[in-house]
């Protein structure tokens, strides 16, 4: 299982207003809401707990196949600047986090001692963002292979209608783009 | 309100956050937020602060882990307004 969000945090600042009355209150845990009010980067903390949670919402669906909307569920905790947990119910992943003045990038694994391949990429045509987070991430395979979701969304990776054992996740946001793969065999 | 009445407010709630146009125009019942108009999901909370706003509702936990489709907004708005 593998899950990996990419915020563009230049575009974070126009699409979304944290500071909007029960925004916080909505998707963050008191916990959480404490550490961005105390936080010197307010703003960088939201999209960086968001991105955490994203990251293993990803993980989540793919072990569970199902979807909902509940982030406040996913409970942050950040033990460095590259790396934090995140819990929800009984389940842990381990998030690897890449932060710049840009973007952050969140990756989820449950056992982070699994190989995987992961990537961030600037991307600078605005109608084909799906499009080109695939193709980055079919570029490490062969050309026969195809990206294609489930119905609960998430991806998987097939060959000649088979489909091949890796997790894979893909993510974009403005002008950012980011994949990761589990180079194991997992499902 | 009739259900044709609470679609109609829905699709100017969620006019803003939608990134496909063509699934917008076509919105039915069964449209899915994110897999068809490719709401960011960090902007599902704003439509779900707006509906609360516009139908002077609170939308509790449980009902937000739904709030995926038109269809869904649809049951949760209804319910919570004949409460």
């Amino acid at each position: 299982m593998i899950g990996n969000d990419v915020v563009d945090l230049q575009l974070a600042k126009t699409q979304s207003n944290w500071q909007r009355k029960g925004f916080l209150e909505k998707q963050f845990t008191l916990e959480e809401q404490q550490a961005i009010l105390n936080s010197k980067n307010p703003f960088l903390q939201v999209w960086l707990f968001w991105s955490m949670k994203e990251a293993a919402y990803k993980c989540y669906v793919q072990e569970h196949q199902k979807r909902f909307f509940a982030p406040k569920k996913f409970k942050c905790k950040i033990l460095s600047n590259t790396e934090g947990i995140v819990q929800i119910n009984s389940f842990i992943y381990n998030i690897k986090i890449i932060l710049s003045d840009f973007y952050v990038h969140s990756l989820a694994v449950k056992n982070k001692n699994k190989k995987m391949v992961s990537a961030l990429f600037f991307i600078n045509k605005k109608s084909l963002q799906t499009k080109i987070t695939n193709q980055y991430l079919l570029s490490y395979f062969s050309d026969e292979v195809r990206l294609h979701k489930n119905e609960v969304g998430v991806p998987f990776l097939y060959h000649q209608q088979k489909r091949l054992p890796f997790s894979i996740s893909t993510s974009h946001h403005g002008d950012y783009g980011g994949f990761a793969f589990t180079l194991e065999n997992e499902l | 309100m009739t259900k044709e009445e609470l679609i109609i407010k829905l699709q100017v709630i969620v006019k803003p956050y939608i990134q496909d146009e063509e699934a917008f125009k076509n919105l039915t019942e069964e449209t899915d937020f994110i897999n068809d108009l490719k709401i960011n999901s960090a902007n599902l909370v704003d439509v779900v602060l707006d509906v609360e706003d516009e139908f002077n509702i609170e939308i509790d936990n449980d009902s937000m882990e739904k709030m995926l489709s038109v269809k869904a907004a649809i049951e949760i708005i209804e319910k919570k307004l004949s409460a």
